[in-house]
């Protein structure tokens, strides 16, 4: 009995001494992270993505956060991602194309960054698989941020403030890439916009107008003229309560696309100026339009679904022969039906989402570089 | 003389740019292919003429408009053997708690149960074809699309079908 309790102690005293080594060796500090709560609606459902590699603590989303406003990652130390995803545009940028260092244009219009848990292929065209992964594309872009990531990995482990941040997120204090964009990952998980009139209106805690309500209906509608049902078939592809589904669709905006979308990334022709569907949460905050922003405002937005449908291979069954006339070509929805419309994608704008003071810039003291 | 390089290699850039995209747009686009994989003994990618040369039959389903259409095409059960999924005597047990998603090329997936697929359990053939009236299916709806007999609303019976993927329904 005595023995044996010695035993005990003398081998609690061995692990001790053995962690101690080890944590001294390797700078590994026993990591006391807490997992961070992501709240959302149940109508939203569950299919969320989080790799087993990289969950969601408090710490992390807080380093994420400072990185996405740090301008030191990019080459002129000038852009950020929140240069082209600011938080007063539901993180876009109010441009048609963004501009990088040296004022370099990109490709493609800036896309919102929210409720970005549910999606499973990111940009424009689906080409990065996660948000891990994504971030390096940015960051590695000559255009957006320089391809600075490696050079940025040393600058950071020589300031005060983020070899500490590092080391409460991931358990020690060296900087990696890996790292950089897993914590950027983290805190864009938690950019999740629920709380707009729609969403209101979902709890029953809000009472719709009558053009609000009109623009629903017609919005969710798919037209059935011989029924005398009128729609603008929106939600086919537009639908369910995050505004969008993962679906790719050429939506009728040119014939011969200049920017050819997932074509580039698939190989395969039936993907011509296929894009993805974009969300429309916080769709009046986001003008200009579409992967190259050639919609100035929402009534052109409708006045393309409704009037300007350009034919092509690859255009979607779901904008072709869709009329609200029997044997109609265009959509054919009457001036107010339009306006109507777009008094329902006003009731997608989420204002809390956009002054969230946990998603704005942390940067209140300038960092410092030993 | 910095500010000059920079256009020019900016200049190239572009130039360059232009080029492979213009290339990419000319060269052959890739064809497509049906792919099995998941739960498999052996992943499949079929080509379009390979489909072509498996036993086809026939089957019909409605339209939206409720008309009655008639396709020919692989049954699905067949596909699946030719990747050794677990079917017949060995769908039991937790293979059981098997599915196949079906994904399209332009994103949209549904489900099925294996059950729901193998003449062990239903009498209801589920085919993926490659053929309506005897001609190739037209763009948007082909190359492969499924038919799925007897069904109220033709939401399940995809179109462009690029993958049948086994798994697992885990809990
Ligand atoms: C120079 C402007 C610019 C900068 C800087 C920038 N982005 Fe972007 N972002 C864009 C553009 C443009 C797109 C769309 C590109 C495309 O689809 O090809 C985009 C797309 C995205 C998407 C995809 C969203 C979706 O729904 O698929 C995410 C996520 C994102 N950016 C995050 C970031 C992060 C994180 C950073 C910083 C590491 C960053 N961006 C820096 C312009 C920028
Ligand atoms: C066939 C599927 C489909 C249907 C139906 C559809 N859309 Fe879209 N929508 C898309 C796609 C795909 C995009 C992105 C296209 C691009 O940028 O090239 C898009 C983009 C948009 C955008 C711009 C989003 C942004 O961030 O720039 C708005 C606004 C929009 N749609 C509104 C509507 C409205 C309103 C309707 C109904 C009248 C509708 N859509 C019907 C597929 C669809």
């Amino acid at each position: 009995m005595q023995i044996e309790s010695h035993y005990k102690k003398l081998t609690l005293l061995l692990v001790l001494v053995a962690a101690g080594i080890f944590t001294a060796a390797t700078d590994i500090s026993p990591l006391y992270v807490d997992p961070y709560k992501l709240e959302y609606p149940d109508y939203f459902g569950n299919r969320i993505s989080i790799p087993e590699d990289n969950p969601t603590t408090k710490q992390g989303v807080y380093l994420g956060r400072m990185l996405f406003y740090e301008t030191k990652l990019s080459s002129s130390q000038t852009i950020s991602c929140a240069s082209c995803h600011q938080q007063k545009f539901a993180f876009t940028d109010g441009k048609a194309f963004s501009s990088g260092i040296d004022n370099m244009r990109t490709k493609r219009n800036s896309m919102s960054l929210a409720n970005l848990l549910w999606v499973r292929n990111f940009f424009w065209d689906g080409r990065a698989k996660g948000l891990e992964d994504q971030a390096k594309f940015p960051l590695n872009d000559p255009h957006e941020m320089g391809g600075y990531l490696e050079k940025a990995v040393k600058i950071l482990q020589q300031t005060k403030e983020y070899p500490p941040l590092f080391r409460e997120a991931f358990g020690t204090a060296e900087i990696t890439s890996d790292k950089i964009t897993k914590a950027i990952a983290q805190f864009e998980r938690t950019l999740i916009s629920a709380n707009s009139n729609y969403d209101k209106y979902l709890r029953g805690e809000y009472n719709p107008t009558e053009q609000e309500l009109n623009g629903m209906e017609l919005f969710m509608n798919s037209p059935r003229p011989e029924k005398n049902i009128r729609g603008a078939n929106c939600a086919q592809c537009h639908g369910t309560p995050k505004m969008y589904m993962e679906l790719f669709h050429n939506n009728g905006l040119d014939t011969e696309p200049k920017d050819i979308g997932r074509e580039e990334f698939t190989g395969m022709e039936n993907d011509r100026g296929r894009f993805r569907v974009a969300t429309l949460r916080n769709i009046a905050l986001t003008a200009p339009y579409m992967h190259d922003g050639r919609f100035k405002n929402l009534d052109e937005v409708l006045d393309h679904y409704n009037e300007h449908i350009k034919p092509s291979k690859s255009l979607s069954i779901s904008l072709k022969n869709v009329s609200n006339n029997l044997d109609g070509e265009k959509l054919g929805l009457t001036a107010n039906e339009k306006s109507d419309i777009i008094s329902f994608l006003k009731m997608l704008t989420d204002s809390t989402f956009i002054t969230d003071p946990k998603f704005s810039d942390p940067h209140l003291k300038k960092v410092t570089t030993n | 003389m910095k500010k000059h390089f920079l256009l020019l290699g900016f200049l190239i850039a572009s130039f360059t740019a232009g080029f492979t995209t213009s290339l990419s747009a000319q060269t052959p686009s890739k064809e497509a292919v049906l792919k099995v994989e998941g739960e498999v003994l052996k992943t499949l990618s079929i080509s379009i003429s390979d489909f072509a040369k498996m036993p086809h039959v026939e089957a019909n389903m409605k339209d939206r408009d409720g008309k009655i259409q008639q396709y020919s095409g692989v049954p699905v059960i067949e596909i699946l053997k030719q990747a050794g999924v677990t079917l017949g005597k060995d769908l039991k047990g937790e293979n059981l708690t098997k599915y196949m998603l079906v994904r399209a090329s332009d994103g949209y997936e549904v489900l099925f149960s294996l059950a729901e697929l193998d003449p062990v359990f239903t009498n209801r053939v589920i085919i993926l074809a490659d053929k309506k009236d005897g001609k190739p299916l037209e763009n948007g709806i082909g190359p492969f699309r499924l038919v799925v007999p007897d069904e109220n609303r033709p939401a399940r019976s995809v179109h462009e079908v690029s993958h049948f993927i086994i798994r697992f329904a885990k809990e």
